[in-house]
């Protein structure tokens, strides 16, 4: 190899470097809904195979592996479903002397999560169930201990959903006496203890006691109301005398969940 | 290119195509927080062996890949799978990846430095950074580099490492 041609493979090494890192770069600046299309388009589309193959092993893995745990799961679950009849008969009995309308249902529909390995993987997760299944962007989803997110993104057999745990996300909440309302949000901090969601807007005169369960109100109309988010840990801040915030335990953890359920609230309706 | 070295092309083209199906069929069976990432080993098996501006432009590839099936920070993961990826076809001028524990090294620091980069890139806090970069990731990175081991050993002859590459 002579010195000239050594000299231009270096030159083409490092033009080739710095075009991917300007590219890497320019994907990082875009907005996130073309990030999302974008992102949207290729697992349509180049890398759908994969998808599939992955979803395929979670199928074997929860039909091999897990079947135990979900046979015991639908034993509990119809022994507590043996009391349901009777509930709903006096709940429709009660809901009759007040005059209250019949609570909304929503249809649901399971996805396997479909884990990657990136550091980031729990902020956002690939299900493996799509818009052919009715799922659309904006419905939420929850696993068998509480809310997880919403989903931000559906092609036609895989679907990723924003978690809890996403710097954007935020829910609507209530306490289970219904007494106090709030916002649930990330904790933005910067400390190694403070990884954890937390309760916003209490006014100052309430006290949320620790241990008090949190569930979203439905207040928005993007979450159905009776989720739980988590439980109250302790009072984070004090905001100069008007309000309060706790920090809350995450009923659901995105990093372990394998099984979900997506309520179906926006089936009808044309993605925003 | 030689019949030779054509030849060799083919049994790493094989061997990645058996490491990204192992990724997407084989990793979900294991809990996913240990589990290998086999993708990045196959994007350093790539990198090891090629000019650092193709081991760049695969470590984009794979990156962009990652992005697009965990889109949390978008360009977060390209960014980091580029560094890697070039920064391991540059160290091969300086530890030749002929030796299994100079193999290991190489890929358990990726692995971790990738980790870092999309940390930083993804601006998590400091609880994040320190619980992932000091307990998550030197599992993964350790846990893959052990599979890149018996990687290498299992196909040593196909991945022999030659000086004219």
């Amino acid at each position: 190899m002579s010195r000239g041609q050594g000299r231009s493979l270096s030159r083409s090494d490092t033009a080739l470097l710095v075009g991917c890192l300007v590219l890497s770069v320019v994907a990082m600046v875009l907005p996130t809904r073309w990030a999302l299309v974008f992102s949207s388009g290729v697992r349509a589309t180049a890398l759908a195979p994969v998808v599939w193959l992955q979803n395929n092993a979670e199928q074997w893995r929860t039909s091999r592996l897990e079947l135990q745990v979900i046979s015991s799961a639908r034993d509990s679950a119809s022994l507590a479903a043996q009391s349901l009849a009777g509930l709903q008969a006096e709940n429709a009995g009660l809901r009759g002397l007040l005059a209250l309308k019949a609570k909304i249902s929503y249809r649901t529909v399971p996805a396997e999560v479909l884990h990657q390995t990136t550091a980031t993987e729990g902020r956002t997760l690939l299900l493996g169930t799509g818009s052919s299944d009715g799922v659309h962007v904006g419905n939420p989803v929850v696993s068998p201990d509480g809310l997880l997110g919403l989903i931000v993104s559906a092609e036609s057999h895989s679907s990723v959903a924003m978690t809890w745990a996403h710097p954007d996300f935020a829910v609507s909440v209530t306490t289970a006496d219904g007494s106090i309302m709030g916002i649930v949000a990330p904790t933005p901090g910067f400390e190694a203890s403070e990884s954890f969601l937390e309760l916003r807007g209490v006014p100052y005169r309430d006290t949320v006691p620790d241990g008090t369960q949190v569930l979203t109100s439905g207040l928005t109309g993007v979450y159905p109301n009776g989720i739980p988010v988590g439980r109250v840990v302790g009072t984070r801040r004090e905001e100069m005398g008007w309000e309060r915030v706790y920090r809350l335990t995450p009923a659901a953890n995105p990093g372990h969940v394998r099984h979900v359920l997506i309520y179906l609230i926006r089936e009808n309706r044309l993605d925003p | 290119m030689s019949f030779d070295k054509r030849a060799r092309r083919r049994r790493l083209v094989f061997v990645i195509a058996i490491l990204i199906a192992a990724h997407f069929y084989i990793r979900p069976w294991v809990a996913s927080r240990f589990a290998p990432d086999l993708l990045m080993l196959a994007m350093m098996l790539v990198a090891i062996r090629s000019r650092p501006g193709v081991a760049a432009v695969a470590g984009f590839l794979v990156g962009l890949t990652a992005d697009v099936l965990s889109p949390a920070r978008f360009g977060a993961g390209a960014l980091s799978h580029t560094i890697v990826g070039y920064l391991a076809a540059y160290g091969r001028a300086v530890f030749f990846p002929d030796n299994l524990l100079v193999n290991a090294g190489l890929f358990a620091g990726g692995v971790w430095l990738r980790t870092l980069i999309v940390l930083l890139a993804s601006g998590a806090g400091a609880s994040e950074l320190a619980s992932t970069l000091l307990i998550w990731a030197p599992i993964q990175a350790v846990v893959t580099a052990v599979v890149g081991v018996v990687v290498v050993v299992f196909f040593r002859d196909w991945l022999a490492i030659r000086l004219d590459e």
